[in-house]
């Protein structure tokens, strides 16, 4: 393995994603190439069906792919079941989620809690309640869900992607169900954590400002890369 | 690691209400099974053990001859109580007067079973005892004091023995429920019998062997006994049903059966649902997991967990509420009753908890498989998962479930077989009512805006849910009218046989002088009373010429009429009638031609104990005279009610060859004991059996069965509540977004509830509809096949199901939606 792929966190090659429908085979994603770097902040942005999430689930291994592969943090997703799979996620990728699904039966704390927990941590209770009070939550810890705004709900969900300090974090239209006040403070809340902790970052939106705000932006349309173009925080960065 | 998150989960899902129904469930499930085989047991063992009280033992053996000693040394090796009793006739003298009594010789354990009731003089109170009378005294039923004109203390002799009068022998617990003799009973000592030297060799005498012991010690001796029975021995148990009642406790307790069926499948309905429902809520969380890195053996162990916990609390507390409600149930039943429900033993106990456990386990296991093979793809794809719902194999697996349950609890292949199909048959007609309905429905030209219109339009959407939503209502439905319809016929049917003006007292030994004055004295005194029937008693001697005992081969089942119990041995009382008596079914042949022969019509009991056929001639001793008839007919006869029954009834042209007496009977008041005293006086030779105790008896446990009936019947109703609310609320989520959309686009609250009420009321009023046909037609299937009475058709449960459904299905539903829509509007 080269030494440039060492830094890529996230190689992507010949991706290639089709479905059966009643009417035949449909490619949804076709020979996707790219790769990020570790601690790289990159949006992918494409119109509604263009893709985009399929490829943020294939990246996340939520999903698998029809043809080529993708390497995350050297592991190639191809060739691992769904338990290692899982694995991977458990030990390198935080999520936050457009509607932030989080268990409604578990309080602000456990939630955040929640992935160290499965992973076998019972001691990340001291990091839960420190990164709630990063995302300004301390006073709502024994909250539940359905007690909180759609905003704090997302922060817990923002702090819960921190825990347990993962290399990538995906995001998916993480501002999208909420006001544009709320909207901006979460999406504020992503990016300095994400500096904080210098985790790599792939952001799915439709919103050109929010793309703007990464380094990369790739730009998908009718299932293939359109092109890569630089956000804002490339030139900072 | 994992145990901790577990049970976190656990205690927040429960406290969040989201295991209560399954909770609810399977504790239903527990709480009906446990509460009603308790019930059934403890009245099933008061009922044995009053129909015990019927033999004075568990089992009898009767023969004609004597018994080897060995038969009662080997049951005592087998842990077996036993008592020898001997009947046979003889002469009573005292005060110059001579009678012929029929006695009866108990040893020291007689009655096994029950009690003797006696009273110290003809006036004073009646008791109970234990034993018979000691060696050297005997005590005589009342009528013999009138005919021998003594008192108690006064001597009789008997055979060759004298005796004291001792007690007035008012009642034994195996005495004949009719018998000619009724009124002329000896009781004495077994050890007396030689004293009277009235058993010599080939005198008549009847004998019997009782024993009392534990099921099991009676089925091994009698496993030792069956090789070694003799043609003359016959072995009866309490099965054989001695009291004309015995058919319809065995009514009730098929009843009871059936409601127990109900109970588990309503149940096991509701825990099918709520299983399935839970399942699919957890569908995000398990996603959700699964994305954070969850791996599938964490989650399965996590959810294993919470099905178990909640299937052992829900047993424990399943048993705990079956136990103070069969506890409350059975001392209710105790009090009404007068005397205490043997306890139940451990069957219900582990039954109960068993059937819990399968419950929770096989309704669980498709939607908990289907759970664990969520994707963690579903938290970008929110309904991804979602097609896995219906699955053929959850039903099938369902439907296996519940056919298990079933047989399991009854035991029995044909009801359990019959109850399903035709909820087979519900859930068929159901499926394809609700195809045709969405389908004509979509057709309709909806005029927007309207309740109906926005009704009609959500029955559509929701096509497979309100398919399961129309069979779960329909079934409930189902199994509550079936009950209701079936108990209301078993117990008018009960009624019927025991009418408020049934006859209270038999009059017996009138002479075909005194038939005319006893009419007009019963006419005088206002007395209503049956005809007069010619009796006369006559042994069946020979079977076309051939020798009886032999023509006949032993008894070896338990399963036998009531009239038999004495066997072939018996005197029958015999009768002639120029028609068919009330209660009596002509089975095969033809009533009387009115020929030269003497023909004789029998008891359809009898065909296969004597080997009958139509044509045979069958050869009768009366008063030691052949006398030879020919079997042109056999015929049902109904021993539930408390009429006189006739094994042999001869053809009218018997009147004049033999002599005869006449039987009536009469329904007596308090105020008539005077009149009836002097009718006594001035006709000694007449006797009354006083039939008011078996009435009263009869009545009683025609209550006693009616209200366990009532208390089982309320138990499944509210089962039947419970799985129509539980089926309410697994919609409920859904139909609040709904409720959300509509109210954003701007629809009134009153237009949202009324398209509820609407919706729910025509859900209610088709599964009514169909609950009410189906129920009909497995009404008259059941009645046939499993109660022995006549089939009939209930059209006001056509009506009845529909409107109730629609009342108690929209009710239901209209108060939850409105009571979500109050709660939850604001946030959502």
């Amino acid at each position: 393995m080269s030494v440039l792929s060492q830094l890529n966190v996230i190689q992507v090659s010949g991706l290639t994603k089709c479905v059966n429908t009643l009417e035949g085979s449909l490619t949804i994603l076709s020979d996707i190439n790219f790769s990020v770097k570790s601690g790289e902040s990159v949006a992918i942005v494409g119109a509604s069906g263009s893709g985009k999430s399929t490829l943020l689930s294939l990246l996340a291994g939520l999903d698998v792919a029809s043809q080529g592969d993708v390497h995350l943090d050297g592991e190639a997703l191809s060739t691992l079941d769904e338990e290692d799979r899982a694995r991977v996620r458990a030990e390198k990728i935080g999520f936050v989620f457009q509607s932030f699904m989080l268990v409604q039966s578990l309080t602000a704390l456990e939630n955040v809690m929640l992935p160290a927990e499965l992973a076998g941590d019972h001691d990340a209770k001291a990091q839960a309640i420190e990164l709630l009070e990063k995302v300004g939550l301390s006073h709502r810890l024994e909250h539940y869900p359905s007690q909180l705004s759609g905003g704090e709900q997302q922060r817990v969900a923002i702090a819960r992607a921190f825990i347990g300090s993962p290399k990538i974090l995906f995001a998916d239209e993480p501002s999208a169900n909420l006001d544009s006040k709320n909207g901006h403070l979460i999406e504020k809340l992503l990016f300095d954590l994400n500096k904080q902790n210098g985790t790599t970052l792939v952001l799915v939106t439709h919103d050109e400002q929010l793309a703007k705000q990464c380094q990369r932006i790739i730009h998908i349309e009718g299932g293939q890369l359109e092109k890569i173009s630089e956000g804002v925080a490339a030139n900072v960065g | 690691m994992w145990v901790k998150l577990a049970f976190k989960l656990f205690s927040r899902e429960f406290k969040r209400g989201e295991l209560t129904i399954i909770f609810a469930a399977i504790a239903l499930a527990v709480l009906t099974v446990f509460s009603l085989s308790a019930i059934t047991e403890r009245i099933g063992l008061n009922i044995a053990q009053k129909s015990s009280d019927f033999i004075a033992a568990d089992r009898r053996l009767s023969s004609n001859h004597a018994f080897d000693p060995k038969l009662q040394t080997k049951a005592s090796e087998f842990g077996l109580k036993s008592a020898q009793v001997l009947y046979f006739d003889s002469m009573l003298f005292a005060n110059d007067e001579l009678v012929l009594g029929s006695v009866k010789a108990g040893t020291d354990t007689y009655p096994l079973k029950g009690k003797i009731t006696i009273k110290d003089s003809l006036t004073s109170q009646a008791y109970e005892v234990n034993t018979g009378p000691k060696a050297g005294s005997v005590w005589l039923s009342e009528g013999l004091f009138y005919t021998l004109n003594v008192k108690v203390g006064d001597i009789v002799e008997l055979g060759a023995g004298v005796f004291n009068i001792s007690k007035v022998l008012v009642k034994e617990p195996d005495a004949p429920f009719f018998s000619l003799s009724g009124n002329k009973r000896v009781l004495l000592s077994y050890k007396d019998i030689p004293t009277t030297k009235a058993v010599q060799p080939g005198s008549r005498v009847f004998h019997r062997l009782l024993f009392a012991g534990n099921e099991q010690q009676l089925s091994d001796y009698y496993t030792w006994l069956k090789p070694q029975l003799k043609n003359n021995q016959n072995w009866q148990g309490i099965k054989d049903r001695q009291s004309p009642l015995g058919n319809n406790l065995d009514r009730a307790e098929r009843f009871l059966l059936l409601a127990g069926l109900f109970g588990i499948m309503l149940a096991a309905v509701a825990m099918a649902v709520s299983a399935k429902r839970y399942c699919e809520r957890q569908y995000d969380p398990v996603a959700m997991m699964k994305t954070l890195g969850g791996s599938r053996k964490v989650i399965r162990n996590i959810f294993l967990l919470h099905l178990s916990l909640v299937t052992g609390f829900s047993i424990i507390a399943g048993l705990l509420m079956g136990f103070v409600l069969q506890t409350i149930g059975a001392d209710y039943l105790a009090t009404f009753m007068g005397t205490e429900l043997p306890q139940a033993g451990i069957r219900p106990w582990l039954l109960s908890s068993f059937i819990g456990l399968i419950c929770a386990l096989m309704f669980s296991l498709k939607p908990l498989l289907d759970l664990f093979d969520i994707p963690p793809l579903r938290v970008l794809r929110r309904n991804l998962g979602d097609t896995l719902a219906l699955s053929r194999l959850h039903l099938a697996l369902s439907f296996m479930t519940i056919f298990v349950l079933m047989w399991l609890f009854s035991g029995e292949i044909v009801t359990t077989l019959i109850l399903f199909a035709s909820t087979l048959l519900v859930i068929t007609i159901l499926f394809g009512i609700s195809r045709l309905l969405f389908a004509a429905g979509r057709k309709l030209g909806l005029r927007p805006g309207s309740s109906w219109s926005l009704a009609i339009a959500t029955l559509q959407k929701r096509a497979n849910a309100n398919a399961i939503q129309l069979i779960s209502f329909a079934l409930a439905i189902k199994l509550m009218l079936f009950l209701v319809v079936l108990k209301n016929d078993i117990i008018t049917d009960w009624q019927m046989q025991v009418p408020p003006d049934a006859p209270n007292m038999f009059i017996i030994n009138i002479s075909e002088q005194e038939v005319d004055p006893i009419t007009q004295f019963f006419t005088d005194n206002n007395i209503a009373h049956e005809a007069f029937y010619p009796v006369f008693s006559g042994r069946v001697d020979a079977v076309n010429g051939e020798e009886f005992a032999r023509s006949v081969s032993k008894q070896e089942g338990e399963e036998k009429d009531g009239e038999t119990r004495e066997g072939v041995n018996r005197e029958p009382n015999l009768t002639w009638l120029e028609s068919l008596p009330e209660g009596n079914e002509i089975t095969s042949g033809e009533w009387f031609s009115g020929g030269e022969e003497i023909e004789v019509s029998v008891f359809d009991g009898w065909q296969e104990t004597l080997s009958l056929k139509l044509g045979d001639t069958i050869t009768l001793l009366v008063n030691e005279q052949p006398i030879e008839a020919k079997v042109t007919s056999f015929r049902s006869v109904d021993w539930g009610t408390l009429k006189p029954n006739f094994v042999m009834i001869l053809s009218p042209n018997m009147a004049g060859k033999v002599p005869v007496t006449y039987f009536s009977a009469a329904k007596l008041q308090d105020k008539h004991t005077k009149d009836i005293s002097h009718l006594l006086q001035r006709y000694p030779t007449v006797s009354m059996i006083d039939i008011k105790s078996q009435i009263e008896q009869a009545q009683s446990i025609i209550a006693q069965v009616s209200l366990a009936i009532g208390f089982v019947l309320s138990i499944v109703l509210i089962s039947g509540a419970l799985v129509l609310i539980s089926q309410v609320q697994a919609s409920l989520a859904e139909r609040m977004q709904e409720v959300v959309i509509l109210r954003t686009l701007g629809a009134k609250g009153r237009l949202i509830k009324l398209a509820t009420l609407y919706e729910f009321m025509l859900l209610g009023a088709i599964a009514g509809l169909v609950a009410a046909i189906v129920s009909d037609v497995a009404l008259l299937v059941i009645q046939q096949q499993l109660f022995n009475v006549e089939g009939r058709m209930h059209p006001y449960i056509w009506l009845l199901g529909p409107s109730s459904g629609a009342i108690f299905v929209s009710a239901i539903g209209y108060f939850m939606v409105a009571r979500t829509m109050r709660q939850n509007t604001q946030g959502l």
